[in-house]
Parts: structure tokens; C-alpha cells; sequence
């Protein structure tokens, strides 16, 4: 029963977006963790969601703590001692240090222990003040106003400024991040004064917070002075809780407690890295105790830590797929019926069963994943059906190469699809390639570049990690002209509800916008996504407050020794 | 002896250059886009393009060929595109972690192996003889891997008596950084010692049942000197030839051991090098196998000849 009495301070000063979102709530569209979720996005203090929470008759618990995202979210801060090292078992990083154009999981992770984002989008998509204490939009969402931190320092003796935070997007919009194309252009940035910065975007879009996140880990805020390029690692900097005090790409890095840091003092000493080529090792070193936490492992492989009772596993529901491409525009995948039918071939629980032991959720063909609170649940399942599968077909003998990376647990997926497939009268061939190969050559090669992609293999499968928004996979492996758009998907109907989607900041706006999305993809069926899976970090239970993000962040300002 | 030495030295320097030759024709017929593969399949091509520039991965091949030559001769071979450190300091670095695994598996697998050979043909067609050949042979067939793999979960996470990385804390003592090498040397040992112990059985066998062994029993010495002064010597001639041969791989080729013990070592280097298109850090790392291989080689021609004067005087005519 909601009290409008205690609802009403709420209502008053709210902006025109986060009124709609408390409005929702309040008549029950939405659960309280959606709305929190969304009220985080939109800028609305802990203290107003509580209230809000609690005059809709849902208490004031489960708002989340205020806690920032650079501190941790597994156990109890209070028994968390002083001192100590933390040992953590990586992948080594895949290039050198450069916050820009680094593209790898594991060079994520070693920015974001110095550098620092405006927000932090942590593991259930909640977003929580970094260096901008608090944030919100105009009344439709084209303009963004960030209130930043005072009085955080660099480890150089700098002020943070407004200015650092300006020529980091400008870095960003020169580079093209994919996150932020389209939504800011150059000098989209400004600073009214010395602790705001607002952001003027080139159409409404509800999501930026996200956009200006740990889930788009190339913003991380470098000085003003910071020149694309650089290494991180070669004049070590930062606004974080830790110095790095050595790094070796192949052997691993060191920090060191930043006692400048604006969060307080950490309770760990020093952090040690181990990079490694290999998943197993990490698995054998973590079991063994030579190392305190792994920071992401597969569950292929990682079986001896999700048993083991010293080992606290970290699951976190991801939007990260796997996307199978048909191309539309040439080759046997044209004929939308064929598309279909592979789709309908696939089986997707045996899929999540057999690759990852059921810690993933099935996908319906579509960017949109459960663990977005927009995504149209409404929208029927697609589910295994041969029979209809070989009636799309009509006898069409369809015998194509099925181009798989080597990398995580895709080439075995690759089985999976051209045993189901043969079932419905196709012949795939699998082809397994490096990631040179597969990248350079059979997903989306350089040339022709115009448009991008349109020298991809006919079929394929191609990962895609999380992100705490579908933006990036809708725009650029769906859009038309889109940057990672292999199947060459070129639908116009597709453009228009996208922008709908982007324009749409209002919950129940986004969810319709959503579910016509996913219509349209199911009946066109450009590409397919069997399903999305759970992001897994562990660490010794000898640790805890340990911040993971299913991107690869590891978070450590607030981890220790219990 | 220092003719043949020097002649010895004249071909290794001949050899040097014709692999210097061949590193750099296999790592050119790679796919060769090496700015794509340092800045990933995202870049856009005119930074690929400018990176393939600065880097010189653009220029004619000739131009790039001399610049190894030289860099043989300055033993200066430039940066690595990956990492941007010198070249020199991550063959130096990972070949020291690469030297300290070798020579632990060698001080532990050429005394045992060559020990049991000798049981072996001493005792021969007994238990003992037996015993030695089949373990010998079991561990051979198994690859450096699967030893690895059984190590771990028995020393490692079973009786956890041994480190299961061998990544020693920074500064550690010589003992210390045995204690957690000591794990992947037994490794390799489990695997080398059928090799050695059957060479050297082999060998003895062929010395024992020799003319001049019988000669030495028949003018009355000890069964023990014997062995010793004339057995031995000729005996070990094969086994020498084989631990050269191993040596060059036991720097690098241990990439299995490598990456489960998580070391950073020259196999790990080089394989890592090739999937990133890392032509300085390849070449050079390939270069350097190819030395040691030839050092070792060299080695055990002189001790060879040294140990068989027949030998010697045979290549010197």
C-alpha cells in the first residue's frame, strides 16, 4: 500500500524522468530492485530511493549501503582487519597499458586499480558514485549534469579538475570509443563551473550514466594532459586507491596503498598480480592457496573452485554471448525462412546445460538480456523445433563452413550448433581459427571497409562481453553501416525502433521499445543469441569486500583479511 | 684439439647465419599484419597503417633482414612490438628463469639417469634391469603435460608438499627458488630419464661385451677399474650426445611445463612472440635456442673427442 503522504517530498523535487520512474514504481510495474537499479541511473540519492522504497510499502532495506564502486560488495566490512596482501591470478593482458585503446579484460582490471570512473555500475547493474558524487538529466534526457568530487587528488599532487574530466571525453570521442559514438561529439563536454560538468548528447538517451561507467572501461578519468597512446604503466598516476609500484605484461603488477586517496585508507597493504597465459594454472594456484582470488575463470575447467568449501565463487548474471551471424545479403542465409530455421534447430538448454553446468540464462535471439529490467519478458521464447526447422527449410540442402574462434567455450558450442543443425537437414562444416584468423579474416575484415564487415564469412560465432546497457551490441553488430555488423543486417524498420530505444528514457518506454526489438529480430533472425552466462570470480574465504563487475573489474578499496 | 675447436666454431658461426636466414623467412611467411595484431581488430586501418610505418614492418624485406643481421652482431635486436621493453631484456630475463629450470633438471636427471643405465646393463635381464627399462619407458611416453598435470594434484594439491607455481616471492634465495622449481624440474626429470638411462644402458651393454673391456678382464684388473678407466669413457659417448640435444630443448621448447608452472620462460616468450606477431622477440628468441643448441653440440664434441681421440683425429683428416 503506498503512503502518498511520505511519497509526495519525492514527487516534488524530482526531475521529469525520475518522476516517471517513482510513478512506475508507486503503481507497481516495476520490482524494487528495477527500481533501484534505475533510480541509481537517474540520479536519484540513496536517501530518496529509500524513502521512495519505504512509502511504497517496501521498507527502506536493500537500497544498497554508501558504499562507492571502487569498494567491495562481498562480506561484512566490519570484520575486515588492517593489513595484509591480496594475490590475484589474472590472464596476462593482451597489449600494452593504453587506457584508451586497451580492448582486453585484464588491462580493464589493471587501469581501473588507479584510475577512477565517474560511476561504477557494479555487479547487479546498480550504478554508485565514483568521481562524480551525484548526476541527472534534463527533462528529456539530451543533457546530463555530473556533480564531481572535490578535493580528490592525483598521486602526482594534482587537484582532479574539470578539465581532466573534459579532455578525457574529448580522448574518447577522437578514438571512437564504441560506446559513445553517436551519443557525444566533440565538445559535447563542458564545465559551467569548477565542480560540474555537464554533457550535451546528440539525442536523449536514458542510459549515459552507464556510458560514463565502469561498464565502458576506456573512461576512466585521465589527467587533462594525458596523451592518447601512453602507457599507464610508464608514469604510473592515478585518482585510486593504489599506486602501481611495478608492471611486467608478462609477468604481473604491484600496488601499493595510495594514502591520498578521497575513499580513506585501504585496509590491505599491497596488492600483487600474477599474470598468466593459461586458465588452469590459476585454478591449480588459487586451490592450492599460492594464490588469494582469481579474477574471472569459465566453468569449463573451473570446476575444483565452484566445489571447494574455502573458495567464496562470485556468479554474476551477464549480458555477455555468444552471437551466431548469417549474412543477409549474399549466400544461402538471404532467405530469411533458412535463418529461421537454423534458429529453430538450435537447443539452447542442452547448450547452457552441457557448457555451463546451468550457471547461464537462455537467450531469445535478441541484445536483450534477463538482467535487464527493460527487456520484454512478454515476447514469447523461442524453442527447439526440428520439425519446423526442416518445413523452413522446404528441402533446401544448405552446406556452409561454420567459422568458430578459439577462445573460451566456443569451439565446443560450434559442435553443439552443427549437430543440432544436421538434425534439420543442414551441413556445417566447423572450421576452428585463431583469433588473428577469426578476427582478421572471417568475422569483420578490414577490407572492403565500406561498409564495415562486408567481408565476413557467410556464418559464424563471435563473443561479445558485458555490458551494463545493450546499446553497443545494438548499434554496432545489428545497426545498418554498423562497425561489427557481419551479417550485414541492413533494416531500416530495425534503425527507426532502435532510436526509439535510445530515445526512450522512461521504464515503461524502454520496455515497449524493447519488446518491438525483439520481435522484429526474432521474425528476421540476422543473428542469433543462444544465450547469455553468468560471469564467475572467486577468492579465498580468507578475504573479503572484494568489488567484481562482469567486465573484469576487481575492486579492492575496501577488500582485506577476515 | 684447437684446430679442432676452431673448425668447430667456423661451422657454428656458417650454421648461425643460415638460421638467421630461416627464422627470418618462417616469421615473414606468418600473416603479416603486424600493427593489426598490436592494436586488435578494432583499430581503424590508418593507425594500423601508421603503426606498421613506425615500426618498419612496412619497408622491403632485405632492409629488414639486414637490420637482424645486425642486431646478431650488436646483440642488439630493438623493441618488442608488444610490450615496447628492449628486446635484449626479455630474452635475458626469460632465459635465466628458462637456465635455472634446465640446469635443476639436468643436476638431477644425467647423474640418476646415467646411475641407473649403469645398474641396468650391469644387472642385465634381472629384476633391476627390468625395472629401470620399463619405468624409463613409461615416463618417455609421457608427455611433459600429463607429468606436470599428475604432479600438481599428487605434490600439490594432495600432499601439498610442493609449491604448484613457480613464481618465487621477490628477492628469494637460491634454495627458495629450488624449492618452487623443484616441482617442474621433477617433471621433465620423470620424462628425461628413460631417455638417459637407456642410453647409457645401451652404451655400457656394447662397451662391456667390447674386445678391449675383455682384454682389460683378461690382463687381470678389477672388475670396478675396468669400468671405471675403460667402460665408462666409451660407454657414455651416446649419452653425451643426447643430453646435447635435450639441452637446446630444455631452454626451449618447454612450453607445457612452462604455462602449467606458470613460468616466464623463453618457450612461454616465444610462443607468445608468434601469436602476436612479435617478429624482434622471435627471431631473436629462436636465434638464441639456436646458439644454445649449437653451444651444446659443440660441448659434446669436445667431450666426446676428448673422451674418444679416434673421433678427433678422424675429423681432423
Amino acid at each position: 500500500m503506498t503512503d502518498y503522504r511520505k511519497l509526495d517530498p519525492a514527487r516534488r523535487d524530482a526531475q521529469p524522468l525520475q518522476l516517471d520512474l517513482i510513478e512506475a514504481y508507486a503503481r507497481g510495474r516495476l520490482t524494487r530492485r528495477d527500481f533501484v537499479r534505475r533510480g541509481t541511473v537517474l540520479g536519484l540519492s540513496l536517501t530518496t530511493l529509500a524513502s521512495v522504497v519505504a512509502a511504497c510499502g517496501g521498507g527502506s532495506s536493500g537500497t544498497g549501503s554508501a558504499e562507492t564502486g571502487v569498494g567491495g560488495n562481498t562480506g561484512s566490512g566490519a570484520n575486515i582487519k588492517q593489513g595484509g596482501t591480496l594475490r590475484i591470478a589474472s590472464i596476462a593482458p593482451a597489449n600494452p597499458l593504453d587506457p584508451v585503446a586497451m580492448i582486453d579484460l585484464a588491462s580493464y582490471a589493471i587501469v581501473a586499480q588507479s584510475y577512477e570512473f565517474l560511476t561504477y555500475s557494479l555487479g547487479d547493474l546498480r550504478l554508485t558514485p565514483g568521481l562524480a558524487e551525484s548526476w541527472e538529466p534534463n527533462s528529456d534526457g539530451s543533457e546530463w549534469t555530473f556533480k564531481i568530487r572535490q578535493g580528490v587528488m592525483w598521486q602526482d599532487g594534482k587537484p582532479l579538475t574539470t578539465d581532466d574530466i573534459i579532455q578525457t571525453f574529448e580522448r574518447m570521442v577522437a578514438a571512437g570509443n564504441s560506446g559513445l559514438k553517436g551519443v557525444i561529439e566533440s565538445g559535447a563536454v563542458t564545465a559551467p563551473d569548477e565542480k560540474t560538468v555537464v554533457f550535451t548528447l546528440t539525442g536523449p538517451n536514458g542510459n549515459l550514466p552507464y556510458l560514463v561507467s565502469s561498464d565502458n572501461p576506456q573512461t576512466v578519468i585521465t589527467p587533462a594532459a594525458f596523451a592518447a597512446g601512453s602507457l599507464v604503466d610508464q608514469s604510473p598516476n592515478g585518482t585510486g586507491p593504489w599506486k602501481m609500484t611495478s608492471y611486467d605484461i608478462k609477468t604481473g603488477a604491484s600496488f601499493v596503498r595510495n594514502d591520498g586517496w578521497w575513499g580513506g585508507k585501504t585496509k590491505l597493504d599491497k596488492v600483487e598480480w600474477t599474470f598468466f597465459q593459461d586458465l588452469q594454472p590459476q585454478v591449480v594456484a588459487v586451490q592450492s592457496g599460492q594464490q588469494d582470488a582469481i579474477v574471472q575463470f569459465s566453468v569449463l575447467g573451473g570446476e575444483g573452485l565452484l566445489n571447494n568449501p574455502d573458495i567464496n565463487v562470485i556468479r554474476l548474471k551477464s549480458a555477455a554471448h555468444k552471437q551466431i551471424w548469417m549474412r543477409v545479403d549474399k549466400g544461402q542465409f538471404t532467405d530469411k525462412s533458412v535463418r529461421q530455421a537454423l534458429a529453430y534447430s538450435l537447443d539452447r538448454e542442452a547448450m547452457v546445460a552441457s557448457l555451463f553446468k546451468g550457471n547461464a540464462d537462455i537467450g531469445n535471439d535478441s541484445p536483450f538480456a534477463p538482467v535487464y529490467p527493460y527487456t520484454d519478458t512478454s515476447v514469447p521464447q523461442r524453442t527447439r523445433d526440428v520439425e519446423k526447422a526442416k518445413s523452413l527449410l522446404a528441402g533446401k540442402q544448405i552446406t556452409s563452413t561454420l567459422h568458430a574462434v578459439k577462445l573460451q567455450e566456443v569451439p565446443d558450442l560450434a559442435v553443439l550448433i552443427k549437430n543440432n543443425a544436421a538434425e534439420a537437414g543442414f551441413n556445417l562444416n566447423v572450421s576452428v581459427e585463431d583469433t588473428s584468423t577469426f578476427y582478421g579474416k572471417s568475422w569483420c575484415p578490414t577490407e572492403p571497409a565500406d561498409p564495415p564487415c562486408s567481408g565476413a564469412d557467410e556464418l559464424g560465432i563471435v563473443d561479445y562481453g558485458h555490458r551494463g546497457v545493450p546499446d553497443v551490441y545494438l548499434n554496432a553488430s545489428l545497426s545498418p553501416g554498423g562497425a561489427w555488423n557481419s551479417a550485414q543486417y541492413n533494416s531500416t524498420q530495425y534503425a527507426d525502433l532502435f532510436k526509439n530505444f535510445q530515445a526512450a528514457v522512461g521504464v515503461d518506454a524502454q520496455t515497449a521499445a524493447a519488446g518491438e526489438i525483439e520481435k522484429l529480430l526474432l521474425e528476421d533472425s540476422p543473428t542469433l543469441f543462444p544465450y547469455f552466462f553468468n560471469y564467475l570470480s572467486a577468492h579465498s574465504k580468507k578475504f573479503a569486500g572484494i568489488g567484481v563487475t562482469a567486465i573484469g573489474h576487481m575492486f579492492l578499496g575496501k577488500a582485506g583479511q577476515v | 684439439m684447437l684446430r679442432f675447436i676452431a673448425r668447430r666454431l667456423a661451422l657454428a658461426l656458417i650454421t648461425l647465419l643460415l638460421l638467421s636466414a630461416i627464422v627470418f623467412a618462417i616469421s615473414n611467411v606468418l600473416p603479416q599484419d603486424v600493427g593489426r595484431s598490436i592494436l586488435g581488430p578494432f583499430a581503424p586501418q590508418e593507425s594500423v597503417d601508421a603503426l606498421n610505418h613506425k615500426l618498419g614492418t612496412d619497408r622491403p624485406r632485405l632492409e629488414q633482414y639486414i637490420d637482424l643481421l645486425k642486431g646478431i652482431v650488436t646483440f642488439d635486436f630493438g623493441d618488442s612490438y608488444q610490450s615496447g621493453q628492449p628486446v635484449g631484456d626479455l630474452i635475458k630475463t626469460t632465459l635465466q628463469n628458462s637456465a635455472k629450470l634446465a640446469i635443476l633438471a639436468l643436476l638431477i636427471t644425467v647423474p640418476l639417469g646415467i646411475f641407473a643405465g649403469t645398474m641396468a646393463a650391469l644387472r642385465r635381464d634381472t629384476v633391476i634391469d627390468r625395472v629401470i627399462v620399463m619405468l624409463g619407458l613409461a615416463g618417455s611416453s609421457l608427455p611433459e603435460f600429463v607429468t606436470s598435470t599428475f604432479l600438481v594434484v599428487i605434490l600439490g594439491l594432495q600432499l601439498d608438499l610442493l609449491p604448484t607455481l613457480a613464481n618465487w616471492p621477490p628477492g628469494a634465495n637460491i634454495f627458495t627458488q629450488i624449492h618452487y622449481l623443484l616441482m617442474p624440474a621433477l617433471a621433465l626429470v620423470l620424462v628425461y630419464f628413460g631417455y638417459i638411462a637407456r642410453m647409457a644402458r645401451a652404451g655400457m651393454i656394447v662397451a662391456m661385451e667390447s674386445d678391449y673391456t675383455r682384454t682389460a678382464m683378461m690382463k687381470g684388473l678389477s672388475r670396478g677399474r675396468v669400468i671405471r678407466r675403460h667402460v665408462l669413457r666409451n660407454a657414455l659417448l651416446p649419452t653425451i650426445a643426447v643430453v646435447a640435444t635435450s639441452t637446446g630443448y630444455l631452454f626451449g621448447g618447454l612450453l607445457a611445463v612452462e604455462l602449467i608452472f606458470n613460468i616466464n620462460g623463453l618457450g612461454r616468450l616465444l610462443v607468445t612472440a608468434a601469436k602476436a606477431k612479435d617478429l624482434p622477440v622471435l627471431q631473436a628468441g629462436v636465434l638464441v635456442i639456436g646458439i644454445i643448441y649449437m653451444f651444446a653440440t659443440l660441448i659434446a664434441d669436445i667431450l666426446i673427442s676428448w673422451l674418444n681421440p679416434r673421433i678427433r683425429l678422424g675429423s681432423e683428416n
